[in-house]
């Protein structure tokens, strides 16, 4: 993670803006190597999507007229909303925690952050499964204190996908934020209290303000990655709560319908770049914390 | 990972997988422990006769299939299918023509043969349960629709295959030689008034998982995964009461790098051996008419081939023609 710089500049050391001075010759293996494997790819899959089965915009048509499809790409939006509300709740305490944390214990809790985002994501996930099943451990454990009677639902439906996707975001949440709370000079708080500002007082009106542009890009970069996501959604969530990605991937390998995958792929790329180009314009590339 | 469905669509697009020399064989599965006893009773026999190295790829993928033909970069010379995707592929021009001058169909089980493949293994869709788990076990589709009698959460396989929709017009009370045309309406029918205790199973492992945790105590398995799961101790009740056919198949996708080795491999998979040591390491039933004689009778006794006083067989012509139309309907109501 880069080092973010204050956009308010009202707290903190403002760092001077290194100049970057980009090389053309140098980054030209690296461009080809992405047009020719990512960009060539993906756009002969969004041509399939106007040219098969019929040329025109048939798939299109059928994508965005069919009720089904569409409660699919609402429940993509809710499930990442909710995810990015979930995970921007969890992310602030604990940000803002290892961020006043002595360092040597602050090291410690990001070695868990990291470690847990290397861990592969299928083992995180089943791992997931065997704690939230009806027979997991978390049900036959509140089962067992008397605090319920019949094991609660909490797997194959949307508390499902929230919490499994809620736990592979937080790192992404929680990384930018603690480059923003860091830079916020402790003594403004302290400022505050001797103004007289309660403690509340002091959290909504300057803690969050202050970090704003940390839990705005953090909770974007969170809900775009949400709108792609395949894996965790199709082990924990129901058929009820498909996303978008799944919904692509039967299109793609089980019906062999290429010319609404390649449809339904667009339509996602379409909202990602949205979200991305919003970002990068109340943000900035240089204030994107790193990613 | 934020373009992850981007990746995996181009992935397909391109048909990357890993590339095959000359000197060996690319065999594609489904992976897991019915893949690991093809290995055993099929590749590596195939590698001690010929020489030839076999090379285990999988999971089996359509979409992969359809990429590397067009892209005419195929890296997989036999590809274990389901059966109703064979006929369709075939017909859609991916597939290689078998030689049966090399492989020899007189001794196969004529259902699962086409022009372009032939029986990997036959399977049934069962009744199972968790006989720990619940008081009562359900005996027939009827039992495993009726929630009144057998609450609780019931699996079934999750993707558009013959299997579900039969099983929900058996249970609705259809005659199981009225199955084909599939009345759709009165199956989804019939399955709505048991969605909400659906959970699905998208993949062999998955389903033994969730029959030995009791997650769903009963649903419909495939035949084979319940033996495997009786072996590790689970108390497992099987009923094969109108037990539900239905095949997987070996292929060639079309401009298969070894396709002569393909055949041969193929030839040999089907023989009467071949197919009756796969039996006794999978549960399913073999194709090749010869194997039941080479078998344990203990063995062959549990076999889907021994279970056809009320047998259903799905019909791999009619899904092939319609496989796209159902399966498009199936994915719908499921999101719904």
């Amino acid at each position: 993670m880069a080092t973010l710089t204050d956009p308010s500049g009202i707290a903190g050391t403002v760092k001077p803006r290194i100049v970057r001075q980009y090389n053309f010759a140098q980054t030209m293996p690296a461009l080809v190597l992405i047009l020719v494997f990512f960009v060539l790819p993906v756009f002969a899959l969004l041509l399939r999507s106007v040219l098969e089965p019929q040329p025109g915009f048939g798939n299109y048509a059928e994508l965005l007229g069919s009720t089904t499809y569409l409660k699919i790409f609402l429940n993509t939006f809710v499930v990442s909303a909710l995810v990015t509300a979930v995970s921007l709740a969890i992310g602030f305490p604990v940000a803002w925690a290892l961020a006043i944390m002595p360092s040597r214990l602050s090291s410690v809790v990001f070695a868990i952050l990291l470690l847990s985002m290397w861990t592969n994501l299928l083992t995180r996930t089943y791992a997931w499964m065997v704690l939230l099943q009806r027979t997991g451990v978390i049900n036959k454990s509140l089962m067992g204190l008397g605090l319920i009677d019949e094991p609660l639902p909490l797997v194959n439906n949307l508390v499902g996908v929230t919490i499994g996707m809620t736990y592979i975001m937080l790192p992404f949440i929680i990384l930018p934020l603690y480059g923003v709370i860091r830079r916020i000079d402790p003594a403004i708080l302290q400022a505050a209290a001797l103004c007289g500002a309660t403690r509340w007082q002091a959290l909504t009106r300057i803690l969050i303000p202050l970090a704003a542009p940390g839990m705005v890009s953090g909770a974007l970069m969170v809900f775009v990655m949400s709108l792609g996501y395949f894996v965790t959604p199709a082990l924990l969530g129901g058929t009820a709560n498909m996303m978008l990605a799944e919904l692509i991937a039967q299109f793609v390998q089980s019906l062999v319908n290429w010319g609404m995958g390649g449809a339904a792929a667009l339509v996602l790329l379409v909202v990602t770049l949205t979200l991305y180009a919003l970002q990068l314009r109340l943000f900035g590339p240089a204030r994107m914390g790193g990613r | 990972m934020k373009n992850l469905t981007i990746i995996a669509a181009m992935a397909a697009t391109l048909g990357l997988s890993t590339a095959a020399s000359a000197a060996e064989l690319v065999f594609t599965s489904w992976g897991g422990t019915t893949q690991d006893v093809q290995k055993a009773a099929w590749a590596d026999t195939f590698t001690e006769k010929t020489g030839t190295t076999v090379v285990q790829d999988g999971p089996t993928d359509y979409g992969k299939i359809k990429a590397m033909v067009e892209a005419a970069g195929v890296t997989w010379d036999v590809v274990d299918v389901e059966g109703d995707y064979a006929v369709q592929a075939g017909k859609a021009g991916l597939l290689e023509k078998l030689d049966f001058s090399v492989i020899d169909k007189t001794k196969l089980d004529p259902r699962f043969v086409t022009d372009y493949s032939v029986g990997s293994f036959y399977y049934s869709f069962v009744i199972g349960c968790n006989k720990d788990a619940v008081s009562a076990c359900p005996k027939t589709w009827a039992d495993l629709f009726d929630i009144a009698k057998f609450p609780g959460k019931r699996t079934f396989y999750k993707w558009s295959a013959p299997g579900v929709i039969e099983a929900a017009l058996l249970a609705d009370g259809v005659a199981a030689d009225k199955l084909y045309p599939l009345d759709l309406d009165r199956a989804f029918k019939k399955l709505d008034t048991i969605k909400a205790e659906i959970v699905w199973w998208s993949g062999g492992a998955q389903s033994q998982q969730l029959l030995a945790s009791a997650e769903a105590p009963f649903g419909s398995f495939w035949n084979g995964r319940l033996t495997a799961l009786a072996a590790t101790g689970v108390t497992v009740e099987t009923s094969w009461d109108q037990n539900i056919t239905a095949a997987d198949a070996l292929v060639i996708p079309k401009g298969a790098k070894n396709k002569d080795a393909a055949m041969k491999f193929i030839a040999l998979a089907t023989s009467a051996e071949a197919q009756a040591e796969m039996a006794k390491g999978t549960g399913y039933a073999p194709i090749n008419v010869d194997s039941p004689a080479l078998m344990d009778a203990e063995i062959a006794k549990t076999l889907p081939d021994q279970q056809t006083a009320s047998q259903v067989n799905a019909d791999m012509g009619y899904w092939a023609e319609n496989r796209d139309a159902i399966g498009e309907r199936w994915y719908a109501w499921q999101a719904q």
